[in-house]
């Protein structure tokens, strides 16, 4: 971005000169405000350029005029006013009344002079609050709706609605150090004010991009169905990322088209979603550094009606830089060249590090795209495919074939860190359980780097490279020595001594390969090991006992961290087994890329032909409950793990690692879960046992909670991971809320607590199933407490949406209801105790009188 | 026909055109070309006699003594505008004996002079006519040179003095066309002649002008006809028994570049491209088998009875026998013995059918594709796709490789099914000494069902294996060599191959130790093959005795035991398994006492066996205690318990309350082995081998392939 912003501004002070005369004539605050800097002075990206949807037209009018008050913001105010800093606040109100000042000033010059037009495009809103500057997000073709002449019928409507004193309630709270991502996207959704909606797209800029990105779902649903006002509001922000990362592009991309596709076909097409999305994929946001160099960036304000219109180019008048017609011809143009130029402009580094500088650019989205549309595509034959064995063998080669393509720059979205894939170790791809469908999980070699977008793409290493690493000259016999083995061998032994067997430094021996082959002899020369001979030496016979070779078999098979048997009609069951580490060291040892530091093992699902958004949504409540129970102290461990919504039938999901489901547990052990435990961690006073049913039970508090508050539904042992430590984490949540599944009236308890789960937990009796009962108080107090904050993200994603979880029109209401907000903290405590009632009862009874009971008593 | 003939009539006005003052003569030869395309006997065109065709006259004038172009300047411009006659010339040169070539020798360099310059030539006729005037050159003068005249062949050719530049001229000749956008059909050629010149000694190492071949290296381009998709398609087969032939010239004696440089290749697509060729020639034999095999049977399989089946199974086998293909075998051991990167070729997995992996030109030529290279248009998408047949196994050459392998380990009995089996087993012998190898042999996650081609024998079902079930890949190689030990334990004993195959096992078990796999394998199939090994030994004692050394191997077989009982802990899949080793052992403790008896007999005598006898005694120290131990135990517990006969479950029952008190002693070396070394060992039989690949690949290099007719069909469209 640093490039970014000298080029604009570079490109800029002439333009900038009219402005900048024309805003200190109309508005004394700019001048006399030391904090902001002026829009003239080059080095400055502290301002925002001409498409920043400022909210001139409504903050004219400044606290001279009123909106009817809104409830909800009313109610907020008074509850937070008193936490507020008095300094802080008085501070903040400042601020405000110095902008809506400088506003309105503004919005007066660009009304009055016609001549001043680039006046009103340059905005200032970055305050001194903002802790980050703020950069310029630029849209081309879309400076225009806040263009509006300020006497439009639009603004003069706008501008009757405000009300002084709410405005300056709000503003304050705007302004305050607790005015979070939750609460702006809340007032966003829920602010029918058009000035507010402004302002708060605006202060999404000041915000991290983490805490903004919890929120994309939210944000471009409701850019999606929500009424223009928001549409425009959130519209800049979202640009203004996309410009900056190709991979919050993307993002932004498939979740638009995710969240279109519930439209009608005829308005999805000319939808704002859909018209974004296309943007997106046009590549048309590039980052402003390629952009500024080409004049039509810079187009000087003129009157455009519409983003739509501008995006299509319809209403641009032909004799600015960019004329309408040509700019929708390069736009398809573009199009087209990006599918052509995939072939020969997307060199990969290795083979010329030159093209790749040059050319990458203008295909920025491209080999993601094509990486994740592979991937897919993969998915959808093995979907053809009848059986599991042929599945996976299929897959292995579909990968083997991906691996010519790698390295690229491509990346898993899933992955919190910036890195490039360089490998898919296909060999260890399994297919996963479903009936029709074929999701499998691959695993990724990728390289860290420090941005993936400009850090070169990692050289391609042959496979073959593994050889020199690999060669049996250097594997010193990683078993027993004679005299260890006669000595009685102590411990079992680590896994790991081969490890650094393979970790030979390979150019050493590339040199002595050469070496031999210069002087003529192509054949290893045969030796027998340094071992053998010096063992000769020793004339004493070393006995050993049978007994101990059997007991050491049957020792170190019953130690080995218990393998699962292969099964051709579950491939997913050993791989999932086996101790992450193990695996990640493994692979590593086999990659031709695994010497290199930077080296991280990924994993991922694929899924194809499976909508995710429920599951997206439920991983957010997740996050978020996770986010409340440590706020508050209740510790209770849950697990969201990451989705990544591609389109509304297809997606990835982030694997949990060292986790198997207990339906896999069961059919592998072939005994109870307790005896299970016993088995994996020890008997019931080590501590090993003991953290883990600790663990299982702060799991099962926090699943069985977010059970009863989403209603999952469907959960069978199959849908249920067991980790290496003793957590549960569910997992699929297909049915939540008002969706179940069809056999409705099976699972009918708050959740699934069957009596395995007690007797690992000890018993009815035990402390540790009262523990695991005053966790789920805690946890739904707590819960309690943040409530909205978990509506909130459910309630935004219903706009809209055709997903089953939102079937009818309660929704929200039972989902509030389940909340019982009305509850005493005693009453919450029985209520609790007769959900664990319920739930037990009905899988001993296997009746439906439990939760009747529950339902009627209680709610 | 009308094609063929619009063809023709496009290759004569070529000539015309071209032809300058030899242009009345032209006709004739188109004319002879019509007889022929017309489908005449070229008897009978030859018939004619009186009438010689033009380019024969022009050969007789080079075998004249004098300059041919003293009077006709344009002399060798239109020879080679001609239509090489290869029988007259090669018979020709034939004819003459050292002498009478030495007065032409002027004449003879002159031409090969010529037909080097010609290589250059853009008229891609003259190249053509060039490369095969060449090959007939090459051919004809070592015919002469076999009856041993005593002059030296390059002298006669290019003469001393010009020799090397000559051939330096040539090779890069040849280079260029190979690697340039040119023709297929003179690609081919080039290849041909290459092979022609490889081949036209027995013994490769004796043709002196190879010399200039190292010196002059195509390796590379080679290399680029086997990376590249369309031409390893038509032309992979050639340069990969070109290059395998070339490697072995003069193997052992001086440094050969071509060993080398293939040694050092790493670079994918071309090692990919190599494993393809050899994988789909395998591949090929494979498939002719098994439609011999199935015409064979198709008849009359179902209605035959055991006994009568095995009448006619001696019948069947030997028209089952197709032809092996000992070049590409050889290719095959070339790479995987020289080159360690050629290893992942072996397991990569492809479809049967060779995958185009990109559409697109511009991107063939470099080696590395990015991704994304097909563009989003489904048409394309679909084409770089694998194809789609839920029947089509995945597999990989080391598949097809062994399968091959089971096919000709079956009989042995001919020399070249014995020299391939043997070769088969060297091959996997590399295979298994190599680490990388070892790991995709073992890994758990590429699991593949092979079908083994299993000997039809009178006491087992053939057809009974048709549900292999997936397993990791060294389960097939165990089981080919299990397949191996049970079916030649034969009067005519293949030792050797015994060896070979006792090794592999060995070196499988060693890398299972020491990385601690503990492979589900029914290794119970492998302990009976082995003692029914031993059994086959002791009673054909005197008769083996006479030609092997049998107690090398019986050392080597009872080591496999010995790595059993010391170190099953550490790669036995399960802790039965431990105890069905001493059941099997106990069980057969007839056949290891006699063995005993036999060792200890030979090692007291004095004599050629004594020391290698006594090893035996030695290492039968562990299996013998074992019986020694446990005999006694079973005997009183059937006793105890009034039973005359264990059951498996009791024996094992007793095995498994009585391991305290037995002690065993810990052998030395047990997991060493020698590593695999061509030379000196094998050299004898590699040069042999390439003897007889020289003189089939000569053979198949024949006239007909040289013939003109597809080509002139071809460049008759070139303009």
């Amino acid at each position: 971005m640093g490039d970014t912003e000298l080029g604009l501004s570079a490109a800029q002070p002439e333009e900038l000169e009219p402005q900048s005369s024309s805003t200190a004539s109309s508005s004394l605050s700019i001048s006399s405000s030391p904090s902001r800097s002026l829009p003239s002075s080059p080095s400055s990206g502290h301002y925002h350029h001409q498409q920043t949807p400022s909210p001139s037209p409504t903050h004219s009018d400044g606290p001279a005029t009123s909106s009817p008050p809104l409830d909800v913001i009313s109610e907020g105010v008074g509850e937070l006013t008193l936490v507020i800093d008095p300094e802080v606040a008085k501070m903040a109100c400042q601020e405000v009344l110095q902008k809506v000042k400088f506003l309105k000033g503004k919005s007066e010059g660009s009304g009055s002079g016609s001549d001043g037009g680039n006046s009103t495009d340059h905005t200032l809103v970055n305050g001194t609050v903002y802790t980050e500057p703020i950069k310029p997000p630029k849209i081309p073709g879309e400076e225009d709706s806040e263009a509006l002449p300020p006497g439009s019928v639009k603004s003069a409507r706008r501008r009757q609605r405000h009300n002084p004193s709410k405005q300056s309630w709000l503003l304050r709270l705007f302004e305050s150090k607790l005015f979070d991502v939750s609460m702006a996207i809340s007032y966003l959704h829920n602010s029918k004010e058009p000035g507010v909606q402004a302002y708060i797209g605006n202060r999404l800029f000041s915000f991290r991009h983490e805490e903004v990105d919890f929120y994309l779902p939210q944000l471009l649903n409701m850019y999606i169905h929500m009424d223009e006002d928001v549409g425009d509001a959130i519209k800049p922000y979202v640009v203004h990322r996309c410009r900056q990362s190709i991979s919050f592009s993307l993002q932004c991309a498939w979740l638009l088209g995710a969240y279109s596709s519930d439209m009608h076909i005829s308005t999805q097409r000319h939808s704002r979603g859909t018209k974004l999305r296309k943007l997106i994929f046009s590549d048309e946001l590039k980052p402003a550094a390629v952009r500024a160099r080409q004049p039509l960036t810079l187009t000087p304000f003129c009157p455009l009606p519409t983003v739509a219109q501008s995006l299509h180019g319809h209403g641009l008048g032909g004799e600015h830089g960019l004329s309408p017609t040509k700019r929708t011809h390069q736009r398809s143009k573009s199009d087209a060249t990006v599918s052509i130029s995939l072939s020969s402009n997307l060199k990969r580094t290795a083979s010329n590090p030159k093209v790749e500088s040059n050319q990458d650019e203008p295909v920025r989205l491209a080999p993601q795209r094509e990486f994740i549309k592979s991937l897919m595509g993969i998915g959808k034959r093995l979907a053809t495919l009848p059986t599991k064995e042929q599945k996976t063998s299929r897959l292995i080669s579909e990968l083997s074939l991906l691996n010519h393509k790698l390295p690229a720059r491509v990346w898993l979205p899933t992955a919190a860190f910036d890195h490039h894939v360089v490998r898919v170790p296909h060999t260890q791809a399994v297919v996963l359980n479903s009936k029709d469908k074929a999701p499998y999980l691959i695993y990724v070699e990728v390289l860290e780097c420090e941005d993936f977008e400009t850090s070169n793409v990692p050289l391609r290493i042959s496979e073959t490279r593994i050889r020199s690493t690999r060669s049996v000259e250097n594997l010193p016999d990683c078993g027993i020595t004679a005299d260890q083995r006669a000595g009685g061998f102590s411990t079992v032994h680590n896994y790991d001594e081969d490890n650094e067997a393979w970790s030979v430094d390979d150019i050493g021996d590339l040199q002595v390969e050469l070496a031999e082959f210069h002087t003529n002899s192509c054949d290893n020369i045969s030796q027998f090991s340094v071992d053998s001979i010096t063992s000769l030496d020793s004339k004493e016979p070393i006995f050993i006992a049978a007994g101990d070779i059997r007991r050491r078999l049957s020792e170190q098979l019953a130690h080995t961290p218990t393998t699962f048997k292969r099964d051709p009609e579950d491939p997913s069951a050993v791989a999932l087994k086996e101790p992450w580490q193990e695996k990640v060291q493994r692979i590593r040892e086999g990659s031709p890329y695994g010497h290199i530091p930077t080296w991280r093992l990924l994993s991922v699902i694929v899924k194809c032909g499976d909508d995710l958004r429920q599951e997206l949504l439920a991983s957010q409540v997740l996050q978020q409950l996770q986010i409340i129970w440590e706020q508050e102290r209740v510790p209770i461990w849950i697990k969201p793990y990451k989705i990544l919504v591609i389109s509304s039938d297809s997606g990835m999901i982030e694997p949990i690692v060292n986790a198997v489901s207990i339906h896999q547990v069961k059919k592998q052990s072939q005994m109870p879960l307790l005896d299970y435990f016993l088995q994996e961690h020890g008997t019931h006073t080590t501590e090993a046992f003991l953290t883990a049913q600790r663990n299982f039970v702060q799991s099962c508090a926090g699943y069985c909670l977010i059970c009863y508050l989403l209603q999952v539904k469907d959960r069978h042992n199959g849908n249920i991971l067991l980790d290496a430590e003793g957590h549960i984490i569910h997992i699929d949540f297909g049915f939540i809320l008002s969706s179940s599944p069809r056999n409705l009236g099976f699972e009918t308890s708050a959740f699934k607590l069957t009596s395995e789960f007690v007797d690992v937990m000890g018993g009815l009796d035990g402390d540790m199933f009262n523990y695991y009962k005053m966790l789920m108080l805690q946890g739904l107090i707590a819960a309690r407490k943040h409530m909205d904050k978990v509506i909130q993200i459910v309630e935004i994603m219903q706009q809209g949406s055709q997903l089953p979880c939102f079937h009818g029109s309660s929704t929200i209401r039972t989902l509030k209801e389940r909340f019982h907000m009305s509850l005493t903290e005693e009453q919450l405590q029985v209520l609790v105790e007769q959900m664990v009632d319920g739930s037990m009862r009905s899988i001993t009874t296997k009746l439906y009188d439990g939760f009747q009971y529950l339902t009627n008593g209680i709610m | 026909m009308p094609y063929i003939l619009d063809n023709r009539s496009t290759f004569y006005t070529l000539t015309l055109l071209n032809a300058g003052p030899s242009q009345c003569r032209m006709p004739k030869t188109a004319m002879s070309q019509v007889e022929k395309k017309a489908g005449l006997l070229r008897r009978t065109s030859s018939s004619k006699k009186p009438l010689k065709e033009k380019v024969v006259l022009m050969y007789d004038e080079i075998f004249a003594k004098d300059d041919p172009a003293k009077n006709n300047s344009r002399f060798w411009d239109e020879l080679f505008l001609m239509k090489v006659n290869l029988e007259y010339l090669e018979a020709k040169l034939e004819s003459l004996d050292g002498d009478e070539v030495m007065k032409i020798k002027d004449n003879i360099n002159s031409l090969f002079h010529h037909c080097v310059q010609a290589l250059a030539e853009e008229h891609q006729i003259k190249v053509v006519n060039a490369l095969q005037t060449l090959c007939a050159l090459f051919r004809g003068v070592h015919q002469k040179n076999k009856s041993a005249s005593g002059f030296d062949i390059i002298n006669m050719l290019m003469g001393f003095d010009k020799a090397e530049l000559r051939m330096k001229d040539l090779m890069e000749s040849l280079d260029s066309l190979l690697c340039g956008e040119g023709s297929e059909s003179l690609k081919a050629l080039c290849l041909k002649l290459l092979l022609c010149l490889v081949t036209v000694t027995d013994n490769i190492s004796q043709n002196t002008i190879l010399e200039y071949v190292m010196i002059n290296s195509i390796f590379e381009a080679i290399l680029q006809i086997l990376s590249d998709v369309s031409t390893r398609g038509q032309h992979g087969y050639d340069a990969v028994v070109l290059l395998a032939l070339l490697v072995n010239y003069r193997k052992y004696e001086s440094v050969n570049p071509y060993i080398v440089k293939l040694s050092i290749v790493d670079d994918e697509p071309t090692l990919d491209g190599m494993g393809l060729v050899v994988g789909q020639a395998l591949t090929e034999y494979n498939r002719q088998y098994k439609d011999k095999e199935e015409e064979n049977h198709g008849g009359f399989f179902s209605t035959l009875t055991s006994m009568v089946g095995s009448m006619f199974i001696a019948d069947a086998d030997e028209k089952l026998s197709v032809q092996t293909n000992e070049a590409i075998l050889l290719a095959l051991y070339e790479a995987v013995h020289l080159n360690r990167n050629f290893i992942t070729v072996l397991a990569q997995s492809h479809p049967e059918i060779d995958i185009p992996t990109t559409p697109i030109t511009p991107v063939l030529t470099t080696p590395t594709t990015p991704l994304g290279t097909t563009p989003p248009s489904m048409d394309m998408m679909n084409s770089s796709e694998l194809p789609l047949d839920p029947n089509l196994q995945s597999s990989n050459l080391l598949i097809t490789f062994l399968k091959y392998s089971s096919i000709v380990m079956q009989d042995t009995k001919d020399e070249h099914r014995l020299n391939s089996a043997r070769l088969c087993l060297i091959i996997l012998t590399c295979i298994t000494e190599d680490q990388y190898a070892d790991a995709f042999l073992h890994d758990d996650n590429m699991n593949f069902r092979v079908n083994l081609h299993r000997m039809p024998m009178r006491h087992r079902k053939k057809a009974a294996e048709k549900n292999v079930p997936s397993r990791p890949l060294v389960c097939a190689v165990l089981d080919l060599m299990v397949e191996f030990i049970v079916t030649h334990m034969m009067k005519d004993f293949p030792m050797d191959l015994y060896m070979r195959c006792v090794q592999v096992i060995h070196k499988l078990i060693c890398y299972q130790k020491k990385c601690r796999i503990r492979l589900h394998y029914t290794w119970r199939e492998l302990w009976s093959a082995l003692i029914n090994l031993l059994k086959f030994l002791l009673s054909n004692e005197t008769v083996l005795l006479a030609k092997h050394n049998i107690f090398h191997l019986a050392l080597l077989v009872v080591n496999l035991f010995n790595m059993f009982i010391t170190y099953g802990d550490t790669f036995l899949p399960t802790s039965n398994s431990y105890d069905e080793l001493y059941y099997e052992i106990v069980r057969m403790h007839q056949i290891f006492d006699n063995l005993y008896c036999m060792v200890l007999r030979v090692s007291t005598n004095t004599g050629q066996w004594k020391e290698p006898a006594s090893k035996v005694t030695h290492s039968l120290v562990n299996v013998r205690a074992i019986i020694n131990h446990f005999n006694p135990k079973i005997e009183s517990y059937a006793a105890v318990n009034h039973i005359s006969q264990l059951s498996e479950d009791q024996v094992l029952e007793v095995v498994r309350s009585n391991y305290d008190t037995l002690t065993l002693k810990l052998q030395d070396g047990l997991d060493q082995f020698e590593r695999y070394s061509e030379q000196p060992k094998e050299a004898a039989f590699f040069k042999e081998l390439v003897r007889s690949i020289s003189l089939n690949v000569r053979k198949n290099v024949s006239l007909n392939t040289l013939s003109q007719d597809l080509l002139l069909k071809e460049f008759s469209t070139i303009s």
